[in-house]
C-alpha cells in the first residue's frame, strides 16, 4: 500500500478532512459516485461498475434503501462470510452473498498430491462433518482402483460417518438457538461433540480432521475397549439431546420466530440444488444413502425421513429426527459390525489405471459428491467436490425479501452452512 | 447559616454519595450472578481463578473499563455523545432515591414517589437515543431507534399495571403501599394480572432477554452503544445491571410485600433490629428475582422486534388496561 | 416442473441392494431412442452412465432429461469444469440424478479452450448460477445467458483463472502462463482515483 492511499469516510465524503484539505488548497472536490456506481461506497466495494445483471439488480438502491454488510468477521457461527443486505428500515430487500474468505484452492492442491494425501486436504472442507469430506473421495478413488473395501471397514465407515452426523446436527440445534439469542443450546451441544469426538480421537487419533479414510479402508481398527465405550457414550447421549430439545423444540418464542419463515417449497428446493435434511424438510423424500446406496447402507434398516412445511422450524425438526435416526443405525452397526481386515492391499502410491469416478454421499448438509479423473499417475488429474453448503447459499436471496435483518440469522442458521465447504 | 440548612445539605449530600457509591457494588454483584449463574446452567463453571469462586471477576471488569482508552468517533457531536452514557447511568441510579429498602430506611420517602420513580425511568430512554444518534453510525441510530421504540411502548403497560396497585393501596407512596400489604397481605394475590403484565414490561423496559433487541449481538453489531468504549461503555453496561436490581426491587415493593417478611415469619419489626430484619427480606426478594432474570436469560431467545412491539401494544396494552377498569370496578362497588 | 408426487419414494427400497447393470442398459436404451447420434460417446460402468457432447447442446439435452417423463433427471447434483491441457479443450460436466433409474447420467459437454462459451442451464435449475460462477472464476468459462457470471471466489479484480493447467503453483498469478487471460470484468477499465491521490504507480502492487 503506498503511503498516499486514503480511504475517505465511507458516510460523508464531502464533510471529511480529505475534501476540506481539497478545499483549502484550492482543488476540485474528489469525484463522487452515482448513477450505476451508486451505493457503492456505503459497504467498501472499489469503485467498478457493476458487471452483471444481477449485481446491478443488488447494488442499484431505491427510495429509502441502504445496503448494509453483515460479515464477513461474522457475530454468527457458520464462517467468514459476507452478506450484503439491501435494507429499507427494518425489511431485507435483497441479498448477496460475498464469498471467498475461506477459500484455499484444495480442489488445485489436491491435483498435486497423493492419492492418500488427498485425505487430509478433504478434511478441513466442511470441518464439522470431515468423516464424510473424506468418504466420497475413498468411495471414489476405490472405484478408479477398481478394488472395493473389505467388509469391516465398510462397517466402521458407517460407524464414524454416523457419529459425525450425530455431532453436527447436534451442533447445528446450538447455531439456531444462538443465532436467536439463546446462549444454551450451543453448549450443550458442545457436551454432545465433546463426547462424540472423545470417541473418534480413539479410533482415528485426531479430535477434528480425523485422516482416518484410506483407498480400500481405514486406517485404524477398532477394538473392544472403543465398543465398551460407544455402548458408555450410547446409553448417556439421547440425554443430552433431550435436554436441548426442551430448551427449543416447544419454546414459544423459538417456534414464533421459525415457523411460516423461509418457507422453502420442494420444486423451489430442487431447482435451487438444496440437498440434504433441508431438501427433506420440504417433504422430498431424497437422501442418497437411499437414493444411490453406497458402503453398506442397503444393509441396514432405515425409512427416509421429511417433514412438511419447509420452514426453519421444519429443517430444525428434521435434523433432530434425523439426530436419532442415526442413533438408531449406530446400534444396528455395532451389531452387524464383522470381523475381518480393515484395509485392503494398496502399495504405498497408488496408481490408479486412467478413468472417471463419481461418488456421492449424504453430508450432514446434504449431497456430498467427488468427481476424479486419473490419468494414471500418482496424482489426480482432476479432483472435484461438490458441497452441499455452497449450493445452499443460493437459497438465501430467494426467501428472505420481505422478511426482517434478525430474520436473516435465523434463516441462514437453518440451511446450517459451513464456509469451509462453502469456500473450499 | 441556619444550622439546620447546613445540616439538611449535607445530609442531602450524604445521601446522594452513598446512593451512587452503593449502585457499584451493586453492579458488581448482579454481574457477577450472571456469569456464574448462567455459566452453571450451561454446565460450566464460569469464573472462578479471581478471588474464591470467582467472586472478584465484575470488579476485574470494572477497573478494566476504567483503563481502556476512550475513543470518540471524529465526527460525533462531543456534548451529547458524552451526555449519553451520564443520562442512562442517571436514571438508574437517581431512581434509587425512592427504593424503599426497609422500615425507616428510605433516601427520600416522596408522596410520590411511585410517579417520581416511573418517570425518572424514562429518563433512559433519552440517553439511549443520543447515545444512538451521537455516534454518528448508521447502525447505532438504528439500534437506538429500535431501543427507544421498546422502552416507550412498553413503559405505557408497566405503568398501567402499576395505577391498580396505586388504586388498591390508596397511596402513590411506596411506604404505604408496603403498609397497605401488611394488613392486607401481599399485593400478589390481589393484582396476579397486573404483576404479571409489570413483570414482562418490566424485563423489556430494562433489555433483558427475552427482549434485549437492542443489544442484540448475532444482528448488526451492538446496538446504539457500538462506538463506546472504556468508562463510558461501563456506564451504560453498570446501569443496565443497576436498572435490573432497581427493577426487581420495585417489584418486590409493590407487589411482594417489600420488606415484610412471609407468612410464617412475623411481618416487621420496629427499631434498628427490625430495619435489618427488613432489609434482610428485601434483598433476598429482589436478588430472587434477578435470579430469575437471569436464568430467562440462559433460557430464552430473543424475541423478534416487530413480535415484541406486538406484544405491547396488542396484547400487554389492553390486559393492562382491562386490569385497571376490573380493579377499579371492583374497589368501588366493595367500597373498599 | 417434474410432479415430485409421482417418484417412488426412496423409503420402499428398504435394505434391498439395487441391481443396477440391467437398468443401466434400459437408460441407455432410452437415451439412444431420443438421441441416437450419442450412440458413439456412450460409456457406462457399474453406477454411471455417461455420454459427450459439444457444447452448444447441453441446454437442449439436459431439458430432455430432465422433462421427459421416462427418464425424469430431476436432479442437478453437479457441474463442474475440466481442464484437459494447454493445447486441449475444456469439458463442463454435468451430473444428473433421476429417481426412475439407478444410474447417475454424467453429461461430458465439450467446450472450445479458444473461445470458451457455453449456454447458461440457470433457466432449467436456478441452483447451477453458483457452479457456473465457480466454473467461470476458475478456469474462464463464460456461461451465456447468465444472469450473474462475476467471480464467486477470487477478489473482483483477479486476473486469472486458478484452476487452469497452465496456472502454476505457488506463484504470483501474474508470472503464470495463465495470465493475461482476459477476465470479464477488465479491472483496467475501472476508475480508482477517487481511492488514490496520486493515482501513478500504485495500481501494479498489491
Amino acid at each position: 500500500m503506498t503511503s498516499d492511499l486514503r480511504i475517505p469516510d465511507p458516510v460523508r465524503p464531502e464533510h471529511t478532512e480529505e475534501a476540506r484539505l481539497r478545499a483549502a488548497a484550492g482543488m476540485a472536490p474528489a469525484p463522487s459516485t452515482g448513477g450505476e456506481y451508486a451505493g457503492f461506497e456505503s459497504v467498501g466495494l472499489p469503485d467498478r461498475p457493476p458487471q452483471t445483471e444481477r449485481e446491478r439488480e443488488v447494488y442499484t438502491l431505491g427510495e429509502g434503501e441502504m445496503l448494509v454488510n453483515m460479515g464477513p468477521q461474522h457475530p454468527s457461527t457458520h464462517g467468514v462470510m459476507r452478506l450484503v443486505v439491501k435494507v429499507r428500515g427494518e425489511v431485507v430487500v435483497d441479498i448477496d452473498p460475498v464469498l471467498g474468505y475461506l477459500h484455499r484452492g484444495i480442489e488445485k492442491l489436491c491435483e498435486n498430491a497423493t492419492y492418500t494425501t488427498v485425505m487430509t486436504y478433504v478434511d478441513p472442507m466442511d470441518y464439522l462433518s470431515a468423516m464424510h469430506n473424506e468418504h466420497a473421495p475413498a468411495i471414489a478413488f476405490e472405484k478408479l482402483y477398481g478394488i472395493k473395501a473389505p467388509k469391516r471397514a465398510e462397517y466402521i465407515r458407517a460407524l464414524v460417518v454416523e457419529l459425525n452426523r450425530v455431532f453436527s446436527h447436534g451442533l447445528m440445534m446450538g447455531f439456531q438457538a444462538l443465532d436467536m439469542g439463546g446462549l444454551t443450546p450451543i453448549l450443550y451441544g458442545f457436551i454432545n461433540r465433546d463426547e462424540v469426538v472423545d470417541l473418534l480421537s480413539a479410533i482415528s487419533g485426531q479430535r477434528m480432521l480425523f485422516n482416518f479414510f484410506r483407498v480400500g479402508g481405514v486406517n485404524f481398527d477398532a477394538n473392544d475397549e472403543f465398543f465398551s465405550r460407544l455402548g458408555t457414550w450410547r446409553a448417556g447421549v439421547l440425554k443430552t439431546i433431550e435436554m436441548n430439545e426442551r430448551i427449543m423444540t416447544d419454546n414459544e418464542i423459538f417456534r414464533g420466530r421459525t415457523i411460516g419463515m423461509g418457507v422453502l417449497s420442494g420444486p423451489e428446493a430442487i431447482a435451487l440444488g438444496v440437498t440434504g435434511p433441508s431438501l427433506r424438510a420440504s417433504g422430498v423424500p431424497f437422501d442418497v444413502r437411499k437414493a444411490h446406496p453406497y458402503s453398506i447402507y442397503p444393509e441396514l434398516e432405515f425409512d427416509v425421513i421429511t417433514q412438511t412445511g419447509g420452514d426453519v422450524y421444519a429443517r430444525y425438526l428434521q435434523r433432530v429426527a434425523e439426530l436419532k435416526q442415526s442413533i438408531h443405525l449406530i446400534d444396528q452397526i455395532v451389531d452387524k459390525m464383522p470381523h475381518g481386515p480393515v484395509q485392503a492391499q494398496v502399495p504405498g502410491i497408488i496408481r490408479p489405471k486412467p478413468g472417471r469416478a463419481y461418488a456421492a454421499v449424504e453430508s450432514p448438509r446434504g449431497l456430498y459428491s467427488v468427481y476424479a479423473i486419473s490419468d494414471g499417475g500418482p496424482n489426480p488429474y482432476r479432483f472435484r467436490m461438490r458441497d452441499p453448503s455452497f449450493v445452499s447459499l443460493q437459497a438465501m436471496p430467494k426467501l428472505m425479501p420481505g422478511r426482517l435483518i434478525a430474520d436473516t440469522m435465523a434463516v441462514m442458521a437453518s440451511f446450517d452452512p459451513v464456509m469451509g465447504g462453502v469456500d473450499k | 447559616m441556619d444550622l439546620d440548612l447546613l445540616l439538611g445539605v449535607g445530609r442531602f449530600l450524604l445521601a446522594t454519595t452513598l446512593l451512587l457509591l452503593l449502585t457499584v457494588p451493586t453492579a458488581f454483584v448482579v454481574i457477577q450472578m450472571e456469569l456464574k449463574v448462567i455459566a452453571q446452567m450451561q454446565l460450566r463453571y464460569g469464573p472462578n481463578r479471581i478471588g474464591p469462586w470467582g467472586m472478584f471477576q465484575s470488579t476485574i471488569h470494572g477497573f478494566k473499563f476504567l483503563a481502556k482508552e476512550d475513543h470518540m468517533p471524529d465526527l460525533a457531536d462531543r456534548t451529547t455523545f458524552t451526555l449519553a452514557p451520564w443520562m442512562v447511568y442517571m436514571a438508574a441510579a437517581m431512581s434509587m432515591l425512592v427504593i424503599p429498602w426497609a422500615p425507616g430506611a428510605i433516601a427520600a420517602d416522596f408522596n410520590i414517589g411511585i410517579v417520581y420513580f416511573f418517570a425518572i425511568i424514562g429518563l433512559s430512554v433519552v440517553g439511549m437515543l443520543i447515545a444512538g444518534w451521537a455516534s454518528y453510525n448508521k447502525y447505532s441510530l438504528l439500534g437506538g431507534l429500535r431501543s427507544a421504540a421498546q422502552m416507550v411502548s412498553y413503559e405505557i403497560p408497566l405503568t398501567l399495571s402499576v395505577v391498580g396497585v396505586v388504586v388498591l393501596g390508596g397511596s402513590l407512596n411506596f411506604r404505604e403501599v408496603i403498609e397497605w400489604q401488611l394488613d392486607h397481605g401481599w399485593m400478589l394475590l390481589w393484582q396476579p394480572v397486573g404483576w404479571g403484565i409489570f413483570y414482562i414490561a418490566s424485563l423489556a423496559e430494562i433489555n433483558r432477554t427475552p427482549f434485549d433487541m437492542v443489544e442484540a449481538d448475532s444482528e448488526l453489531v451492538a446496538g446504539p452503544f457500538t462506538e463506546y468504549s472504556g468508562m463510558r461503555f461501563g456506564f451504560f453496561f453498570f446501569a443496565e445491571y443497576v436498572a435490573l436490581f432497581i427493577m426487581s426491587g420495585i417489584m418486590v415493593a409493590l407487589f411482594f410485600g417489600g420488606w415484610l417478611a412471609p407468612w410464617p415469619f412475623p411481618a416487621q419489626f420496629d427499631g434498628f433490629g427490625g430495619t435489618l430484619y427488613g432489609l434482610f427480606w428485601f434483598f433476598l426478594k429482589s436478588y430472587l428475582f434477578v435470579f430469575v432474570a437471569v436464568w430467562l436469560r440462559a433460557t430464552l431467545p430473543r424475541v423478534r422486534v416487530d413480535q415484541l412491539m406486538g406484544m405491547a401494544w396488542k396484547v400487554l396494552l389492553p390486559l393492562a388496561m382491562l386490569n385497571l377498569m376490573v380493579t377499579a370496578g371492583v374497589v368501588v362497588w366493595l367500597k373498599l | 416442473m417434474a410432479d415430485l408426487r409421482r417418484s417412488r419414494p426412496a423409503a420402499k427400497q428398504l435394505g434391498r441392494r439395487r441391481d443396477l447393470s440391467a437398468p443401466a442398459g434400459a437408460l441407455v436404451r432410452l437415451l439412444l431412442d431420443r438421441f441416437a447420434d450419442l450412440a458413439p460417446t456412450v460409456w457406462t460402468d457399474e453406477d454411471t452412465v455417461e455420454v459427450r457432447i459439444d457444447g452448444e447442446r447441453n441446454v437442449a439435452l439436459l431439458e430432455v432429461l430432465r422433462d421427459d417423463p421416462e427418464l425424469h433427471f430431476f436432479m442437478l447434483a453437479d457441474a463442474a469444469a475440466v481442464d484437459y491441457g494447454p493445447s486441449e479443450h475444456f469439458e463442463v460436466v454435468y451430473h444428473l440424478y433421476s429417481d426412475l433409474h439407478p444410474a447417475w447420467l454424467r453429461v461430458r459437454a465439450r467446450v472450445d479452450r479458444a473461445d470458451p462459451h457455453l449456454p447458461t442451464i440457470t433457466g432449467l435449475w436456478e441452483g447451477a448460477s453458483f457452479h457456473e460462477r465457480e466454473m467461470y472464476d476458475m478456469m474462464g468459462i463464460v456461461f451465456d445467458g447468465s444472469r450473474d457470471l462475476r467471480r464467486i471466489y477470487m477478489s473482483p479484480d483477479y486476473r486469472s483463472f486458478p484452476q487452469r493447467k497452465d496456472f502454476l503453483l505457488p506463484d504470483d498469478a501474474a508470472d503464470s502462463p495463465a495470465a493475461g487471460v482476459d477476465p470479464l470484468e477488465r479491472p483496467e477499465t475501472w476508475d480508482l482515483s477517487r481511492f488514490v491521490e496520486a493515482a501513478t504507480s500504485s495500481e501494479g502492487e498489491s
